[in-house]
């Protein structure tokens, strides 16, 4: 092996030829499976289901709220880390366990959980429906569900990065007269936007996978509430196989291109401090 | 006065981490807050800073009341240990924080950023990261980022810390010339005492949230009042000694060092005598110095320029030695040599050495040792093991001597004999205390502490006295206690009647009095009370208020002391602390 260089950790070959295998087996070779067979269609085929009106209202949809999903995480997810981060409360410990809740739960039994909540009878939706608010059946209640299950990757993502932010930072800011939304601003969010943004592609790429909890709260209702997943599936209940791995590609097309900007901009935030220092 | 210290006490937890520390820090001075970890000088100089608050005293900088003053509106500047720099941020933005808060114009900043540089001797360095410079490097862009902002006072804690010996070195001739250039008022925090002796105008020792002690170094170390800081400043050899009026009497032989004092009563005293004021000389008639006894060399450690020995002294010599060296419990006497001497008197381990001492230096403390008392030897014994007792002579690092009174008591009877009483009889609390106290107190006992089996380490030392001969007795014996027991000290002043107004400006009289002479004369901060009524039952009815309390209570005469406090002493809740000081 040429790249192969002395170390003082033994087993690399090992270890990067499962590391390769896993890779392969799992993520690579379904994923080219799925390519193929959408480009066994022919292509204007191809065009037509992934351009259909139906399908670009999902796209829309699914993207749309996921990137809007993410964002309420962001924002809301800094503010619940930093609490349990920071303060020291009677039942931290249970709020704490509470954030994984999310990932514990099937989908599903949060999707109907949910439409109890907010459906027009349910115990908050309600109180909304006099004010003209609807949640159930419409893409707030989409974006809510999509909020709760990426929610935990958002928080724990931050977490770790708020644990290390050093409290002489902020008081050294502080005694040099800065206010606190001024060390907040300039001090402590430069520090953990790098964590931040992972969060925030993590919450992403949850969210835009999520189909389980959708399914119930968003009503289904073709261009309006269908996201891309469920259209997936009514593909292959058509047993349409190609066109749902048509709307998969793009699916695919979309995140990876999303994802990578994102990283591409967190590696150029990189730069841009070393390239301050020469 | 550029910083000013009134009272400044700091709870966590409900114990006192900042304890009634009263400082004035001159203009231009660079003080140092030295104390051991856990000490409460950190805390302290985040109270200064304002980044926490105080629960109880004011801070003021140069004048100006900033005790509920936010941070960033104290104009200070602080140095952390670890930098804290913004790791973000290049040197030039470190540097200028300060400034672009203020909203300085771009030229003007740049103009102080590369003053500023010039002064830590880091120009050039405007554009790095901090992770692109070494520790050294960071700590002097911490400490120009936080004069940029011309603050009045700058704080530095434990800036030195995480630095290798050498680079410490050159940072701390930095940091004083910065200081001396811009004569800024400077209070820096260690533990390290030879940085503190490096770099401080005066120097300040902290204990359990206490100010020891103040003063210029050498006089610190010549000087020590207390046997803390006789031990934590440097190494010290302490003994028990006797004032005679002859002189130091240091294991019954006269040292000579004090003043003759014909007629004064004889009691007993804490001696230090540092390891370089002890010689060692292959005879007596050989030694330049007042002969102690002989010795066996236990033990020889060449370390550079000096070689430290450990001598052990003869059995016959009587001299109890309550701390030698750092305070490691090793009993042997710490003697350190110059090269000099080394060359003209050889020593190996096991040789038998005569040992002078050359300068003993007395502590003020009142309180030098204890003595359990009681009727059988048995009984004796196990009240010299009560937990209070125990933790008291261990903080004081001195011991506990036992005595056997089978009269004690019995009015009628005399002492057993076994000669004077000194430094603090102990007796356990279990009924009759009244009529045991008067007995040991008509019969020579100055200071007697009476002390219930399961009395613990008070929270708060009740102070108070019938009687004004005692006063300064009281309040140095109070002094004494408190510097060894992380406790708050209040003094209870209690007057006779009702309250009117006549009597209560007459009382708030008295308390600024004894409030101003325990500061002054004693180094001791108390916060004072004033009530009306019987002293007995006032003072019952303010111990029993809150749990853990001691009362330490000075008598001048015996006639009127038993009705007073018979109720109180007989309970035999609480320890209490009797000082017996009659008119001159």
């Amino acid at each position: 092996m040429s790249f192969r260089k002395p170390s003082v950790l033994p087993g690399f070959g090992l270890t990067f030829g499962f590391t390769t295998f896993f890779l392969s087996a799992i993520v690579l070779l379904p994923l080219a499976a799925l390519v193929l067979s959408a480009a066994s269609m022919h292509w204007s085929d191809f065009v037509r289901v992934v351009s259909s009106p139906r399908a670009l209202g999902s796209y829309r949809l699914s993207f749309g709220a996921s990137l809007l999903a993410a964002t309420i995480n962001l924002v809301f997810g800094f503010i619940i880390a930093w609490t349990l981060v920071r303060y020291e409360f009677p039942g931290r410990k249970i709020i704490d366990a509470l954030i994984d809740m999310p990932f514990a739960l099937p989908t599903a039994v949060s999707g109907i959980a949910l439409t109890t909540v907010f459906a027009q009878n349910g115990w908050i939706g309600r109180y909304l429906e006099p004010l003209g608010i609807k949640v159930a059946y419409t893409w707030v209640g989409v974006t809510l569900a999509l909020t709760l299950i990426s929610m935990p990757f958002a928080v724990r993502a931050v977490q770790p990065a708020l644990q290390e932010v050093q409290r002489d930072l902020e008081e050294a800011a502080e005694t040099l007269g800065a206010k606190r939304p001024y060390v907040l601003w300039r001090i402590i969010l430069p520090t953990v936007l790098p964590a931040l943004l992972t969060g925030f592609t993590l919450a992403f790429a949850r969210a835009v996978g999520e189909y389980g909890s959708v399914i119930f709260i968003a009503g289904n209702l073709p261009m309006k509430t269908e996201i891309t997943p469920l259209l997936i599936v009514i593909h292959l209940e058509e047993f349409d196989y190609q066109g749902a791995a048509a709307l998969g590609v793009v699916m695919l097309g979309i995140s990876f291109v999303i994802l990578l900007a994102i990283n591409l901009l967190q590696a150029w935030g990189r730069r841009r401090h070393v390239r301050a220092a020469h | 006065m550029s910083i000013t210290l009134d009272q400044v006490t700091k709870h966590y937890a409900g114990v006192p981490v900042v304890n009634d520390v009263s400082l004035d820090i001159a203009e231009g001075e660079f003080f140092v807050l030295l104390g051991p970890s856990g000490s409460g000088k950190s805390t302290l100089l985040r109270a200064i800073a304002g980044l926490s608050g105080v629960d109880h005293g004011r801070i003021s900088l140069h004048g100006r009341d900033v005790t509920h003053v936010a941070a960033r509106k104290r104009g200070v500047g602080l140095v952390f240990q670890n930098y804290a720099l913004f790791r973000h941020m290049t040197v030039a933005d470190n540097i200028e924080f300060a400034l672009r808060v203020r909203h300085m114009r771009g030229r003007a900043r740049r103009k102080r950023r590369a003053e500023l540089l010039r002064l830590v001797a880091l120009e050039g360095m405007d554009d790095r990261l901090p992770a692109q410079l070494s520790g050294g490097q960071q700590q002097r862009v911490a400490v120009a980022r936080a004069l940029a902002h011309k603050p009045e006072v700058l704080l530095l804690d434990e800036p030195f810390g995480a630095l290798d010996a050498k680079i410490r070195e050159e940072l701390r001739r930095t940091i004083r010339g910065v200081q001396r250039e811009l004569r800024i008022t400077t209070v820096l925090v260690t533990h390290d005492q030879e940085e503190a002796f490096a770099m401080a105008d005066r120097i300040g020792i902290m204990n359990q949230g206490r100010l020891f002690e103040v003063g210029v170094p050498h006089e610190l170390y010549a000087r020590p009042a207390t046997r803390f800081v006789a031990t934590f400043l440097g190494a010290a050899n302490l003994f028990l000694a006797r004032r005679t009026p002859d002189g130091i009497q240091v294991g019954g032989k006269t040292m000579g060092m004090a003043e003759r004092s014909p007629g004064a009563p004889e009691y007993e005293v804490v001696a230090v005598v540092r390891p370089e004021e002890v010689e060692v000389a292959p005879a007596r008639e050989t030694l330049g110095s007042r002969y102690l006894g002989h010795g066996v060399v236990d033990e020889v450690t060449f370390t550079g320029a000096l070689e430290r020995l450990r001598v052990s002294l003869d059995e016959a010599v009587h001299a109890p030695l309550l701390a030698a060296g750092d305070g490691d419990g090793s009993t042997a006497l710490q003697v350190t040599r110059t090269r000099h001497a080394h060359r003209g008197f050889e020593l190996r381990q096991g040789q038998s050495v005569a040992v002078g001492l050359r300068r003993v230096h007395v502590l003020p403390t009142p309180l030098s040792s204890f003595t359990a008392c009681a009727t059988t030897a048995e009984l004796a014994d196990a009240l010299s093991r009560q937990p209070l007792l125990a933790e008291l002579v261990a903080r004081m690092k001195t011991r506990v001597a036992l005595r056997v009174e089978p009269a004690l008591g019995d009015a009628a009877q005399p002492c057993a004999g076994q000669g004077e009483f000194f430094g603090t009889t102990v007796i356990a609390a279990e009924g009759d205390n009244t009529l045991r106290a008067e007995w040991l107190l008509r019969r020579g006992v100055k200071d007697l502490l009476v002390l219930p089996a399961h009395a613990a380490p008070p929270q708060r030392v009740l102070i108070h006295w019938m009687g004004d001969a005692a006063r300064s007795a009281t309040l140095a014996v109070s002094a004494s206690v408190l510097r060894h027991v992380p406790a708050e000290a209040v003094y209870v002043g209690i007057f006779p009647g009702h309250l009117d107004s006549e009597r209560h400006s007459h009382g708030m009289r008295e308390l600024l009095d004894a409030r101003s002479e325990a500061q002054a004369t004693h180094g001791l901060e108390m916060r004072t009370e004033l009530h009306f009524g019987d002293v007995g039952k006032e003072l019952t009815r303010r111990l029993a208020e809150a749990p853990a309390q001691m009362l330490i209570v000075g008598i001048s005469e015996l006639e009127h002391f038993a009705d007073a406090l018979r109720a109180l002493l007989d309970g035999g809740r609480w320890p209490v602390l009797i000082v017996q000081r009659g008119a001159p």
